[in-house]
């Protein structure tokens, strides 16, 4: 009975004093944790928009001003209208999502990038995928974040697959809305030709990490399309014209 | 007595060579193979480790005698699992990109034979200094072959060290290509082969 006693409060000793000291740690090192996913999530999207080349590191400080001078943050209406993050939501906007415009010197847009969300094998997915101005082409796409089965699923956050997404489209030829699905196996083998730029090449072992982000990716770029329609209908750049910080050079840069 | 005679020497030196828990007890393979593509990943996992090894070994070693025989594996697995959680924050909160890469397996340590091993079988029965001594040796040995295979695979692999170009512009204009096969899993099996073959050969065992 005694040794039972013993055991059990060396035990509650233990996790008393483990518990406290990864507290201690775990609270002290947040901060900095949290900078380090904050500069990860904007590397991200100027990997996503193509500003950045993935072999070459950068400097916290060089993302951050890349990301101010060529990245505006938007946010995009149920209509597809694209609006300052800084305008109130009226009632008539129901469904409001985050957008980010990829900008060129002379403050054209060049092209949209969409957070992607999604349920994964294990967990979340998180990345970005970039859009150009036609609506239909995508141009880059990362993933930042997950926790998919590592050399499996895990392949996802790779160069290869990702690349692979460049130059897909999301419709199809009557220009219908498709999105992106991920075949099982080799785009060229297993996909007819009139579909192949719907598709990208799966990732052998993880069948189900494919299928989950091409259903999640379905789900949000459809959420997206009232936006996609009016890039691809050259609607964007005169609407652009409605949103007061694009149009005020002193804050068009924040 | 001379430094190479001392038990502490000792027990820090046979695990590097005589003792390697990779080449001759043919432990923690599964983490050698994952994280050797690049140096970078190698030598950060090998520092963690030996981290972790050390302190597990030491604080269990300093805890033996108060360690209640019936719970001692759930004692000493909590103190190497606390360890590695500490390691894992401060990756996340100082070295980024790099505990991108390593990403669970970091986490993985503590499933990692050796650190319960050596626990185990050492520190439980024997003084800190000595119990330090055997975590550090096994940190060390482990992480040689850990960078020695990251060396070979990544020379071979992308042509890089630490990720500068060491395979000159000449080399790949005169045809030369990396070899793709040393950044897949099988590589690293067929490199820590010939090291244990090696190691055989060198101290002369059958």
């Amino acid at each position: 009975m005694s040794d039972a006693l013993k055991s059990l409060g060396f035990a509650l000793a233990l996790c008393l004093v483990c518990g406290v000291m990864l507290t201690a740690a775990a609270t002290r090192l947040k901060p900095l944790q949290n900078e380090n996913m904050r500069i990860d999530r904007n590397k991200n999207i100027l990997k996503a928009a193509g500003l950045i080349d993935e072999q070459e590191s950068y400097a916290a400080a060089r993302i951050d001003e890349l990301f101010a001078a060529r990245i505006v943050r938007m946010r995009v209406d149920g209509a597809g209208r694209i609006m300052d993050t800084e305008t109130p939501a009226d009632d008539s906007v129901r469904d409001v999502l985050p957008v980010y415009l990829v900008i060129g010197e002379e403050r054209e847009i060049l092209s949209y990038i969409i957070p992607i969300n999604t349920r994964g094998l294990w967990g979340r997915i998180h990345g970005y995928l970039a859009v150009d101005t036609d609506g239909v082409t995508i141009t880059g796409f990362t993933v930042y974040q997950h926790a998919e089965t590592p050399g499996l699923g895990g392949e996802i956050e790779k160069k290869w697959f990702q690349d692979n997404f460049v130059g897909k489209k999301l419709v199809d030829h009557h220009g219908n809305f498709v999105s992106v699905g991920v075949a099982k196996g080799r785009v060229e083998d297993v996909v007819s030709e009139d579909r192949r730029p719907n598709y990208v090449d799966g990732i052998s072992g993880a069948t189900l990490t494919g299928r989950y982000l091409a259903a999640g990716m379905a789900e949000i770029l459809s959420a997206y399309e009232p936006m996609s329609v009016n890039f691809r209908q050259n609607n964007i750049r005169c609407r652009m014209e409605t949103i007061p910080s694009w149009c005020d050079d002193e804050t068009a840069t924040n | 007595m001379k430094l190479q005679r001392t038990k502490a020497f000792q027990t820090l030196a046979r695990p590097i060579w005589g003792d390697n828990p990779i080449n001759i007890q043919m432990l923690g393979i599964c983490s050698a193979l994952a994280v050797t593509v690049q140096l970078n990943t190698a030598v950060v996992m090998a520092l963690s480790m030996t981290f972790v090894i050390s302190f597990s070994n030491l604080i269990v070693s300093l805890l033996r005698k108060i360690i209640p025989r019936n719970i001692r594996i759930i004692v000493e697995l909590s103190i190497i699992s606390s360890l590695v959680i500490l390691t894992d924050e401060f990756l996340k909160a100082y070295y980024y990109d790099i505990s991108k890469q390593l990403s669970v397996f970091v986490g993985l340590i503590i499933t990692n034979c050796i650190v319960l091993g050596r626990a185990e079988s050492f520190a439980l029965s024997n003084p800190p200094h000595l119990a330090l001594m055997d975590g550090v040796g096994n940190g060390m040995g482990y992480g040689a072959v850990l960078v020695a295979v990251a060396f070979f695979r990544e020379l071979l692999g992308f042509g890089t060290l630490f990720g500068f170009q060491i395979i000159p512009d000449g080399f790949y204009a005169a045809g030369y290509k990396d070899a793709g096969f040393m950044l897949l899993a099988p590589a690293a099996f067929i490199l820590i082969g010939l090291f244990v073959w090696l190691q055989k050969y060198l101290s002369g065992k059958s």
